[in-house]
């Protein structure tokens, strides 16, 4: 493929309708249908099928997905929709395979490693949670905390002529320190606190500078809603500093990882 | 010809030596920032958590999203230029030519 080819978007695209986007990995040994949901305008979604195991697929021309708002969608509410019904294994986005046959062959050739792995994740759920802090409130709070730090403050601002650059640098160092030690108290809290309902958590980077934890958590399906009131109570416990983002349920996406044999198809 | 053929005609092969290691190490680290995809990802999430925040608008995202995309496409391109697999499109199961 050509870099011009693979700019243009897959719905304008002028390569026939032969390759299979595959969204997911269930265990079903008949074929089924999810409706018209599918990337790239409404593509119909269904299964193709190895033994008791299926990709669920749509059909596609042979492109390349950017990963656009509209895309990503697509992808994610087609694995939504059939985690309503199975255990699944994700695939990562963009995933397009030639032909059907080639989609056999990797349900064949996967099939020892999907199969422990659809074992592993039978009903687990997985939470996404970002937790943001905002930094003045937290300032406010060590400084109300913190005796050293106030009193150095107050004495910089009853002497703020004669105060030192030094005692300013001093004081901007404190309270670095303590703001590092307050993020580190709030998320090991956090995770503490998840530790009884989640089977397990993965620390993934955090994404600006506001933000102090950036997790996914494994669930099982009947802790869901214990799970659900947990971090609520943990949201109200810390409302006053910070801001919770609670998303899911999603498929297990940070915790399955199969290291597919893939190549690029020429 | 050996060190001392170097140090005898070093005058001559020295610049020339020099320039040919710090252009290959230049080439190098361009070639690292042109096909590394990983800054732009991150740029992507930080936009996504932006207008979750309801810190841009709707139309603010679209038109960063479309930049983001681009950025994306030019990396692709360099690693296939390169001759480095490219993330996304047509993949096959690796070996299965061998194995049917």
């Amino acid at each position: 493929m050509t870099p011009a080819e693979s700019a243009t978007a897959a719905a304008t695209s002028s390569s026939p309708i032969t390759g299979k986007y595959v969204y997911c990995i269930i265990r079903n040994d008949r074929s089924r249908e999810f409706g018209e949901i599918g990337i790239g305008g409404a593509a119909r979604v269904y299964t193709v099928s190895h033994n008791d195991l299926a990709a669920v697929v749509s059909d596609t021309p042979i492109v390349i997905y950017d990963p656009t708002r509209e895309n990503v969608l697509a992808h994610e509410f087609v694995n939504e929709t059939v985690m309503r019904e199975f255990t699944l294994i994700p695939m990562s986005f963009g995933t397009v395979f030639r032909s059907e046959s080639d989609v056999v062959t990797l349900l064949r050739s996967t099939y020892q490693a999907f199969t422990d792995v659809l074992d592993k994740m039978q009903d687990k759920i997985e939470f996404g949670l970002k937790v943001l802090w905002d930094r003045d409130k937290v300032v406010a709070s060590i400084e109300r905390e913190n005796d050293e730090i106030r009193r150095l403050k107050d004495e910089i601002t009853r002497n703020a002529a004669s105060s030192t650059y030094f005692a300013r640098m001093q004081l901007g160092r404190l309270v670095e320190a303590a703001m590092e030690e307050a993020s580190n108290r709030y998320v090991t809290d956090i995770h503490e606190q998840l530790k009884d309902v989640s089977v397990a958590s993965r620390s993934n980077k955090v994404i600006g500078d506001r933000m102090i934890l950036n997790a996914a958590f494994l669930v099982d399906r009947k802790d869901e809603k214990s799970f659900d009131e947990k971090v609520k109570a943990i949201s109200l416990q810390y409302e006053e500093l910070l801001t919770f983002k609670y998303t899911g349920p999603w498929p297990p996406y940070n915790f399955v990882n199969i290291k597919l044999k893939l190549e690029k198809a020429t | 010809m050996g060190l001392l053929t170097n140090i005898l005609l070093a005058p001559f092969l020295g610049p020339v030596w020099a320039s040919k290691w710090t252009l290959d190490k230049v080439d190098r680290v361009v070639r690292e920032e042109l096909t590394d995809d990983t800054p732009v990802k991150e740029d992507l999430m930080a936009l996504q958590m932006q207008l979750e925040m309801g810190e841009i608008d709707d139309a603010e995202y679209v038109r960063r999203e479309a930049e983001i995309m681009q950025r994306l496409r030019d990396v692709r391109e360099w690693r296939e230029r390169f001759g480095m697999s490219a993330g996304g499109g047509p993949v096959r199961v690796a070996g299965s030519d061998d194995t049917e």
